[in-house]
């Protein structure tokens, strides 16, 4: 069990930085709630990304206690009861910071991977 | 707290998840699936429910509390199953950590600032040392008193006096303790008053007599008064003189155990000396006052030579000091035990859980197996020692209470502060959950590090019940078997040579018999019976009334001659001898009757008679020892023999003329003690009482019923003498002044604590030595069955089951002897006797071989009444 549970761990921390960026990227657009979260970046990302149950909620727990998104319990437009997730000023702040990174991160690997001329 | 917001959001993710799902099968069914299949499919996708809950949950950073609380509960049924195993550890526990904690509180209250007043640290009592290293308190007249206040190491300082004064309300009058006070005392103390208030500097303004205003301790105004809160400005009669009621002082403030306070005004008469209380300036050393007191006392002692000794030394003492020196390593020795007794419990715990760690080894494989971590382990078992631990310890506290209450009532009476309040506090209960934490960890390590790392392949091939403990496992047991049983050992040996010296103390020939005689204390008031004359025909009048009352079979006057511990230490001369030292004697003045009361046999010469007390002829007798030790050749009776210091002080101390000249001794009496239970007898010397009559006599009673029955009786014969005479406080019968010497209490305390220890500790290690022992036999029964099926006998399994045990017994034996002949030095120094004695060590070790033989018995019986049949089916 203990293997188990230490692949996911493992897991969450290789994708922690880009999920937490596409989580916060994903709640720009307006509250959503966690199983909207995957659904939503797995269409943007054109059904490329399946983002895994055990490191969402692990992460948007993260993220709350990090104070960079809120919690509310809403009604959805199907009279379902759910978590929405929000974005805070701070969490604004932080998407600003990461989206700068990710830029930085792939112009960099981009330079690198580029066949010499 | 936490535990509650935790449970709401467990709530919450539960919800979370929930709704998470039933979104996603939702959407499948609206694209026409089966609703079932909808959900098997979210179910697959979603993945391991439990799992992703578990990781989310180990986010919020609680994760250790929910593992505790999971290896708690898991804990309780373990030991559940195992009630006996349970009850033994926890009894086990709350023996050694009870023990420990009532001893703490005593000792956290008797010795760890037990004062109230401000600043107590910085007080001070005057105490000289003479050339022997006798320590005297110093008494100080009113001009002395102003001098030393100048003094330049003196921040404040107050000055007390007492007596014996009365109520004259009701029908017989009562004794009252009352504590004279400069006015400045209660700002001294600095100690606000209960109710009402204090005494002031205007309650005796200089030059003028004292107000009669009066402040109430508070025993004094709970017995007497039944705590009544409206006693302010209520008036006390106090031999005929009304007094106010000003305050009430606070429980604790029992300065010189006053039962009323008054304002004392420091006279300027020479004699008339008090008692000085002292606070240092905060940056001066003991050192520096002792230098400084030193002239002024030295000085003082010009003035008035018979208030001090000859040459002396002045040596402050703080406060506790004394109490420190008197009580404090008996209570350090008896922490010592206690701590033993603790040790031992741990030991029994540990083998206890050593035992059943091995018997769990199989559980522990299974989860180690399916992928519990080592530390994961380690913290399972560890909760469980602790809940083993703390349960131990709230027993324990709940046992400590009643126990602090002996030990209070068995401590010597004034060898502690009565300022203390000896209970279960906080700083006692912080030290009980220290010590259970400290406990836990100690008796919980050694099993958990060794069950924690068991090794899977080899348990679970291995056969549930055949396995025996691995040799390892077998060592630690022996070693924790002999470490108890020498604990135990030294324990008891301790108890023995307490026990043995306190048994000498009580079977000390006392060379008089007290059975049947009291002690009548007559305080007599200021400004009564002043002349010699006076007083005389008083102390013979009260002596009259109560020998002629019909229970009474003598009586006689003891003015300060009541034993054991009796008579005043004087220098003293043999005429034609010079003295080659200084040599001291302790002088009793007596009437002729004592030593017929007493039943102390007169050995040569005659004793004074009734004209003679009459007329103060200064006559005297010797017991045997000053007969001995001066008059070697037999030759005392006809010589003479006087004390330069006995002298009066008119109109306190009355003595007839010329009392410090010769006296021609007439006589020698048996021996008796004199100098409490423990010492050698000094020498004595035994005067007429008419020689020197102080403020205060007793009058001993031979009766044929035990004598306190009419106590009531001779105090209304002293009452129809002077109706304001009253007995003193605490009369007592002689046995009961033999029981309240410091020594007896304090033997009586060791030896009844220890052997209480050692009794506890034997019990401790019994049970150790049986789980042990019943646990391998179980442990062995296939083996025991095949060897008998094989053709062992019944002895030779008896045998072997002894065998196992007598080596980690007889090596306890051996480390206990060593152990206590090492210590003997420790323990010799606050228990008279010595541990060294043989009879002791063989009686100790007779004692535990055969506690060791009987806790082995019962098991290797069982051991050998196997059916082998039944046990080679047992598996």
């Amino acid at each position: 069990m203990i293997e188990k549970k230490a692949r996911y761990q493992n897991r969450i921390e290789l994708l922690q930085g880009t999920l937490d960026l596409l989580i916060l990227q994903t709640l720009q657009w307006g509250a959503q709630h966690g199983y909207g979260i995957s659904v939503a970046i797995r269409n943007r990302s054109g059904e490329l990304l399946q983002v895994d149950t055990g490191s969402l909620y692990p992460a948007l727990h993260r993220l709350e206690r990090q104070k960079w998104i809120k919690a509310e319990w809403k009604v959805s437009e199907n009279k379902q009861r759910a978590k929405f997730y929000q974005l805070t000023a701070a969490g604004k702040k932080q998407l600003t910071r990461e989206r700068s990174k990710w830029s930085q991160l792939s112009d960099a690997i981009a330079g690198v991977l580029q066949p010499e001329e | 707290m936490n535990f509650w917001r935790r449970k709401k959001r467990e709530e919450e993710l539960d919800a979370e998840v929930q709704s998470h799902l039933q979104m996603a099968a939702r959407e499948r069914t609206e694209v026409g699936k089966d609703k079932r299949e909808a959900e098997q499919a979210v179910r697959r996708e979603f993945g391991n429910v439990g799992l992703v809950k578990d990781v989310t949950r180990d986010v919020w950073g609680w994760r250790w509390l929910g593992e505790i609380a999971d290896d708690a509960r898991y804990g309780l049924r373990m030991l559940a199953k195992n009630p006996g195993f349970a009850i033994v550890a926890i009894l086990s526990l709350a023996l050694g950590i009870g023990a420990t904690t009532a001893m703490f509180s005593v000792i956290y209250g008797v010795l760890v600032n037990p004062y109230p007043y401000a600043n107590s640290d910085r007080m001070v009592h005057l105490v000289v040392r003479d050339t022997g290293g006798h320590r005297r308190y110093v008494e100080l007249n009113g001009p002395q008193l102003r001098q030393l206040r100048q003094a330049a190491s003196v921040e404040s300082s107050a000055a007390m006096d007492g007596w014996e004064l009365t109520t004259t309300e009701g029908d017989l009058p009562e004794n009252v303790h009352a504590v004279y006070l400069t006015p400045n005392s209660f700002v001294h103390f600095g100690v606000p008053a209960l109710i009402g208030r204090g005494l002031l500097p205007s309650d005796a303004p200089e030059g003028q007599d004292p107000e009669n205003v009066a402040v109430l301790g508070y025993q004094f105004w709970q017995r007497h008064y039944g705590g009544d809160p409206d006693i302010v400005s209520k008036n006390i009669q106090l031999v005929h003189k009304s007094y106010s009621i000003v305050g009430v002082v606070r429980p604790r403030f029992t300065w010189g155990d006053g039962e009323v306070y008054l304002p004392l005004k420091l006279t300027a008469d020479p004699v008339r000396s008090y008692f000085p209380m002292i606070r240092l300036k905060p940056e001066v050393s003991r050192a520096a006052a002792n230098a400084e007191f030193q002239s002024l006392v030295e000085q003082f002692a010009k003035e008035t030579p018979t208030h001090f000794p000859e040459h002396f030394r002045v040596a402050v003492e703080g406060l506790n000091d004394h109490f420190v020196a008197d009580i404090g390593g008996t209570l350090s020795l008896l922490l010592g035990a206690v701590a033993l007794l603790l040790l031992i419990g741990c030991g029994n715990v540990s083998i206890l859980l050593l035992a059943r760690g091995t018997a769990r080894q199989h559980e522990l494989a299974v989860r180690s197996a399916i992928g519990a971590g080592r530390s994961r382990l380690l913290r399972q078992l560890l909760t469980e020692a602790l809940m083993l631990s703390f349960t131990g310890a709230l027993l324990g506290v709940a046992l400590a209470d009643s126990l602090v209450k002996l030990i209070v009532n068995w401590l010597p009476q004034f060898s502690f502060p009565h300022e203390a309040t000896i209970s279960i506090n906080l700083p006692v209960l912080f030290f009980s959950v220290g010590l259970a934490l400290l406990t836990g960890i100690v008796f919980g390590i050694s099993p958990a590090l060794q069950s924690a790392r068991p090794d899977v392949a080899q348990v679970m091939q291995a056969n549930t019940r055949k396995m025996t403990a691995g040799v390892h496992g077998r060592r630690t047991h022996s070693i924790l078997i002999a470490g108890q049983i020498a604990l135990t050992l030294l324990l008891l040996a301790g108890a023995g040579v307490a026990m043995r010296g306190f048994v000498r103390m009580m079977n000390v020939n006392l060379g008089y018999d007290p059975h049947n005689v009291m002690s009548v204390g007559i305080p007599v008031h200021d400004n009564s019976y002043i002349s010699w004359e006076a007083r005389r025909a008083y102390f013979h009048q009260l002596l009259q009334k109560v020998g002629g009352m019909p229970e009474v079979v003598s009586a006689g006057i003891s003015t300060n001659a009541t034993p054991p511990n009796n008579g005043w230490a004087q220098v003293f001369e043999i005429s034609g001898k010079p003295m080659a030292e200084q040599q001291l004697a302790r002088f009793n003045v007596i009437s002729p009757e004592y030593f017929a009361v007493l039943h102390i046999p007169l050995l040569q010469g005659r004793i004074w008679d009734e004209s003679e007390t009459t007329h103060g002829s200064k006559l005297a007798l010797i017991n045997q020892t000053l007969a001995r030790q001066y008059f070697p050749n037999g030759d005392a009776v006809g010589r003479e023999i006087r004390a330069p210091g006995l002298k009066g002080e008119p109109p306190f101390n009355l003595a007839i003329a010329a009392s410090d000249s010769w006296f021609q001794i007439i006589g020698i009496v048996g021996d008796a003690r004199d100098d409490g239970l423990r010492n050698p007898i000094k020498p004595s010397v035994f005067v007429p009482y008419t020689i020197m009559m102080p403020q205060y006599t007793q009058i001993l009673v031979r009766t044929m019923v035990p004598p306190l029955k009419i106590l009531r009786a001779v105090r209304e014969q002293i009452h129809s003498v002077d109706a304001d005479q009253q007995a003193a406080r605490n009369v007592r019968d002689l046995d009961g002044w033999i029981t309240t010497q410091p020594e007896w209490e304090q033997g009586h305390l060791v030896a009844s604590l220890f052997a209480g220890f050692a009794i506890l500790a034997l019990a401790l290690a019994a049970t150790g030595l049986y789980s042990v022992i019943s646990y391998a036999v179980s442990q062995r029964t296939g083996e025991f069955g095949i060897r008998m099926a094989l053709g062992a006998r019944r002895t030779d399994v008896l045998k072997m089951v002894f065998r196992s045990a007598a080596m980690s017994v007889a090596g306890g034996v051996v480390t206990g002897v060593v152990l206590t002949i090492t210590l003997n030095r420790v323990l010799a120094r606050w228990i008279q006797g010595s541990s060294l004695d043989a009879l002791i060590l063989v009686v100790v070790i007779l004692i535990m071989v055969a506690t060791a033989g009987l806790s082995c018995f019962l098991p290797a019986l069982r051991a050998s009444s196997i059916d082998p049949v039944v046990a080679l089916r047992y598996e």
